[in-house]
């Protein structure tokens, strides 16, 4: 390729300059930021404050160590595999399929319904969620006026009420992305496999869901790692508890880098949660890859 | 569409969809009985002497203006940058082939994979070395870094769907890549334009964690913080009050999403958005 | 109050060397009920900038509760570029923040301010760092005492003033308000990690400073493990809730119960006695959170007893605030300066009242406005002969979640007591080293 024409083809690219600095110093740096500092015992008070040692891996071997880590890790991956993967995305696949069955007016109002709770503000969305659950909140009204006795549902069972909620909270999204893919599949393709005889659930799984796959693996990864950064709902309704009970690793890393002041081992946290990330990134790359042409 | 056979069908769709869309409006219940019942707790319950006592309370500068100013600023500042930044990395990307493309764009998928709580410790880090502390402009610039690997995804997916030839066309009148950008490209992206705005508008405004750790002093704090403020200091128990704040502070997202989905068919256009 | 005025104003005209900037940032916190202290650097500001001509005080107040007012003062002041030269610190975290280079020593700006031979030689020591020096200067203390409302009490039966001699006389208290009025919650003691560091100030540190047990033997500089008294405390916990003596475990877990104890219950007669600061008439008086005209009627104070009546007979545990001066300021004088401006007479005296803190300052300790601001003054005052102070260390907050741990664990019933102190102990050793830790 001639100089002139490989600067020109660089130069074409010169647009692309001002995203490139915005994450590389925004979220590139920080993240080196963070492994760096997860190697050394930095803290936010006391002698390691301004002048942190290097500790090596001792803050990983420490978690590996901290029984708290495990029970957190299975959590996250919990809550995770409820509330998006089951949850979100089963729901929202649910919801659109019903919609292109119901009549128009009731899936614009159910759609209307699904999609506030997703564009609420998330804090108003924990306080909302926090009210529902609570000792004498919605839940337990509803349940208690069909002779039904409640419980403490963010104390008794945690993790269901943050999972619920956040499947209340996101199944929108995944809606909206399997209303769209569903109204790109064929109608002949259905219809055609309607008149050989296929029942609804048969053209369902042998027709459209393989069509939409692509749509299905993109919005599995989205929804996956959107959930697996969720801090705030969990951090309003439950505070991670009570004990662990519902400390994720997102509000597992906060308490140790903040509250604690354990900068070193807080970071180590959250480099534990971007590697989860980026195996879960990773992986659906791999299915998108797979199915394309 | 309208054999009778489909309208049984249809009527068993309906009931069940309107059963799940009942049990999503539930926790709504709360906030709007709440907000208009001066004795509201957090028990849900039809107000003894219903009035707008709660939002009288909470209507203040400080307390309600300021921040909802300060959100909008925010957010259509992430918005505007975020598009900015995202139409002209898309462009090269939709229209240009090159080795650089596929590992770049898989390079932005990584980007949404990232946990923005993971890294809030070492932005905050950054910021104090940068003084950038307290700047509503450099947290702009940084909601708009968090949001931009979805908006390049998405806005290069739209650009990919606007025929190369109407562009070509252009060019051949003398347009340059600009004008053909400005004048064909953009216009006809611009319901996907409106989503993705839409879509870094409201997370900018619903955000609370960043700003929370980057925003210290009052004046420049936005809703999101001043509510939780409001609920977590030693304030009253001042559920009411709560509620109608948030309902105050919801409003303009719903309504902007309102008006623009109804603009664009916003099924539609996601679709163009998160196709593989 | 001359001396501090000398003082002004022979820093003010020397002219600092470098002229420049001559602004004084000022970091502290303010809620919504607590504006106190908002007041109180709104007035030294004024005064301040009238005293000296041409210098700015740029007040910065922080919005946010204990906590996060913590994290955030940590991490602005661990950058010189943000660090404020004046902030309002809490007296625990004075050490560790000395140790991170974060404070300037007073000593020697100490030794030229009149006033300071006011200031109660024990609240000094909340300034002192392990080096001997001091580094913060006390803006008010608190104690913590049963606060009982006479009108559940009464009907009980029990005689009033109502003064238990050890935990026996709080629990047969408190079974006799059960028998008597089913629907009142007798004896609420904070627990679990919901409260927070509430949770051990007002609650289980009461119970385990009147065993003769410790967290920590400043002797060996260890933390202590495997004590009996540990046991003992939350053994009682343990009985108080499985006997539905105090609410519902769920409810003590829920951060606001203490809204519910200041705002409902106690209004309402529904609480019999919880343990609670010498701040609690900031709430109920005119003006405040959940003002009560009649607390002064229905409510009365007990010191918190000793495990079985043993001297001196009674418990209380102490925090409070100090201002401190940032080590990297550039005006140390005029930030020494309008520290004391801040912490002047008058405005100690009005902050003092304001807030229902316990004097630190023997002048504003003497003032009628300050005996008489609330009816509970002088009981509580009396408390500070008897009252303790948390282990300043860094690794405190660390045990102090443990701790936390431990007491969630017990009246959840999740784990036995002896269980809970096993687990305890376990993670004390985690925490500071195993040769750290003491057994007593």
């Amino acid at each position: 390729m001639p100089a002139s024409h490989r600067t020109r083809h660089a130069l074409r690219y010169l647009p692309v300059l001002p995203a490139v600095v915005l994450l590389l110093v925004f979220l590139a740096g920080p993240v080196l930021w963070a492994f760096h500092a997860s190697l050394t015992n930095a803290g936010l008070t006391g002698r390691h404050a301004r002048n942190p040692d290097w500790v090596g891996l001792e803050n990983y071997q420490r978690l590996f160590q901290d029984p708290v880590f495990p029970l957190s890790l299975a959590l996250t991956l919990l809550f995770v595999a409820g509330s998006a993967i089951l949850g979100q995305n089963v729901l929202g696949l649910a919801l659109a399929v019903l919609m292109r069955r119901a009549r128009p007016v009731v899936s614009a109002t159910v759609g209307t319904a699904v999609v506030a709770a997703w564009v609420l503000p998330e804090i108003v969305a924990a306080f909302a969620a926090y009210a529902f659950f609570s000792r004498d909140g919605t839940l337990n009204q509803l349940l208690g006026s069909v002779g039904v006795a409640g419980t403490d549902w963010l104390y008794a069972v945690p993790m269901a009420a943050v999972v619920l909620a956040n499947v209340w909270r996101g199944t929108a999204f995944s809606m909206l992305v399997y209303r769209s893919a569903l109204g790109g599949v064929p109608g002949e393709l259905t219809e055609a496999a309607q008149m050989d005889g296929a029942g609804a659930w048969q053209r369902l799984a042998l027709i459209t869901l393989p069509v939409i796959r692509g749509s299905i693996a993109t919005n599995l990864m989205l929804v996956t790692l959107q959930t697996l950064a969720v801090f705030t709902l969990i951090w309003v309704m439950t505070g991670g508890g009570p004990a662990t009970g519902s400390t994720t690793l997102p509000v597992l890393a906060y308490q140790e880098a903040f509250k604690f002041g354990d900068i070193g081992y807080g970071t180590a946290v959250a480099s534990v949660l971007i590697l989860i990330g980026a195996v879960f990134g990773a992986v659906y790359l791999r299915l998108l890859r797979e199915q394309r042409p | 569409m309208t054999t009778p056979h489909k309208r049984v069908r249809s009527t068993w769709a309906d009931v069940v969809l309107l059963l799940v869309g009942a049990c999503f409006l539930l926790p709504l219940l709360w906030l709007f009985l709440a907000s208009v019942d001066p004795a509201a707790g957090h028990a849900v319950k039809v107000p003894g002497r219903p009035g707008l006592d709660n939002f009288a309370a909470v209507l203040t500068p400080e307390l309600l203006f300021r921040p909802l100013w300060n959100s909008l600023l925010l957010s259509v500042g992430t918005g505007v940058v975020t598009l900015t930044a995202a139409v002209l990395a898309a462009y090269p990307l939709s229209r240009y082939r090159s080795r650089f493309n596929t590992p770049f764009m898989y390079g932005i998928l990584f980007g949404t994979c990232l946990p923005i709580t993971a890294i809030m410790v070492p932005v905050y880090g950054l910021f104090v070395q940068l003084r950038l502390l307290d700047s509503l402009p450099a947290t702009v610039l940084f909601l708009a870094a968090t949001s931009l690997p979805m908006a390049i995804w998405m806005t290069k997916n739209f650009m990919d769907s606007v025929p190369l030839a109407l562009e070509e066309a252009a060019w051949v009148d003398g347009a340059s890549r600009l004008a053909g950008l400005r004048s064909i490209v953009l216009p006809l992206m611009g319901p996907g334009l409106g989503v993705v705005f839409i879509f870094v508008f409201i997370q900018a405004w619903g955000n609370f964690f960043v700003p929370f750790v980057l925003l210290l002093s009052e004046g420049s704090q936005p809703a999101a913080v001043s509510i939780f403020s409001f609920f977590g200091q030693h304030g009253a128990v001042a559920y009411g009050q709560l509620a109608a704040f948030s309902i105050l502070y919801s409003v303009p997202v719903l309504a902007l999403y309102a008006v623009v989905s109804r603009g664009s068919g916003n099924a539609l256009a996601l679709s163009g958005a998160v196709r593989g | 109050m001359v001396a501090a005025a000398a003082m002004v104003l022979a820093a003010c005209t020397p002219a600092d060397p470098a002229g420049g900037d001559r602004t004084i940032k000022v970091a502290y916190q303010k809620t919504d009920s607590f504006t106190a202290l908002d007041t109180m650097f709104q007035d030294a500001k004024k005064e301040f900038e009238a005293a000296n001509e041409g210098v700015k005080v740029d007040l910065q107040p922080i919005q946010a509760n204990d906590d996060d007012y913590g994290t955030k003062l940590a991490l602005a002041l661990r950058s010189p570029s943000t660090a404020p030269d004046v902030f309002y610190e809490d007296t625990f975290k004075v050490r560790s923040d000395v140790d991170a280079g974060y404070l300037l020593n007073l000593d020697s700006r100490l030794s030229g301010w009149g006033d300071w031979d006011k200031f109660d030689a024990g609240a000094k020591e909340a300034g002192k760092a392990d080096d001997g020096g001091t580094y913060a200067v006390p803006l008010g203390t608190d104690t913590r005492a049963i606060w009982y409302n006479k009108k559940v009490l009464g009907a009980a039966g029990i005689g009033l003033p109502w003064r238990p001699s050890s935990w026996q006389d709080i629990l047969d208290t408190a079974r006799k308000i059960k028998a008597s009025q089913p629907d009142v919650v007798p004896f609420n003691m904070y627990a679990g990690k919901g409260t927070g560091e509430g949770s051990v100030m007002q609650g289980f540190y009461e119970l385990l400073y009147g065993t003769g047990a410790g967290l920590y033997d400043p002797d060996s500089k260890k933390w202590v493990v495997g004590s009996a008294g540990f046991k003992d405390s939350l053994t009682f916990l343990h009985t108080l809730y499985a006997e539905n003596l105090a609410v519902p475990p769920a409810e003590a877990l829920d951060p606001n119960i203490w809204k519910k104890v200041f705002g409902e219950w106690f209004p309402k007669a529904k609480l019999g006695a919880t343990v609670e600061g010498s701040y609690a008439p900031s709430f109920w008086q005119k003006g405040g959170n959940y003002a009560w005209p009649e607390y002064g009627q229905d409510m009365a104070v007990a010191p918190f007893p000793t495990q079985d009546g043993t001297a001196p007979g009674a418990v209380s545990m102490s925090g409070g605030w100090t201002l401190a001066v940032g080590a990297e300021t550039k005006q140390p004088d005029l930030a020494f300066n309008f520290l004391t401006t801040a912490l002047n007479a008058r405005n100690s005296l009005a902050f003092t009242v304001n807030s229902s803190q316990i004097a630190v300052r023997k002048d504003v300790a003497a003032d009628p406005g300050y005996q008489s601001g609330n009816p509970f003054v002088k009981d509580v005052s009396d408390l500070v002969a008897v009252t303790r102070y948390r282990p300043a260390t860094s690794d405190y907050p660390r045990i102090s979640a443990a701790v936390q741990e431990a007491t969630e664990a017990v009246i959840t019933g999740s784990r036995t007591p002896e269980e809970a102190a096993a687990d305890y102990d376990a993670a004390v050793a985690g925490i500071v080293g195993g040769d750290k830790t003491i057994r007593k």
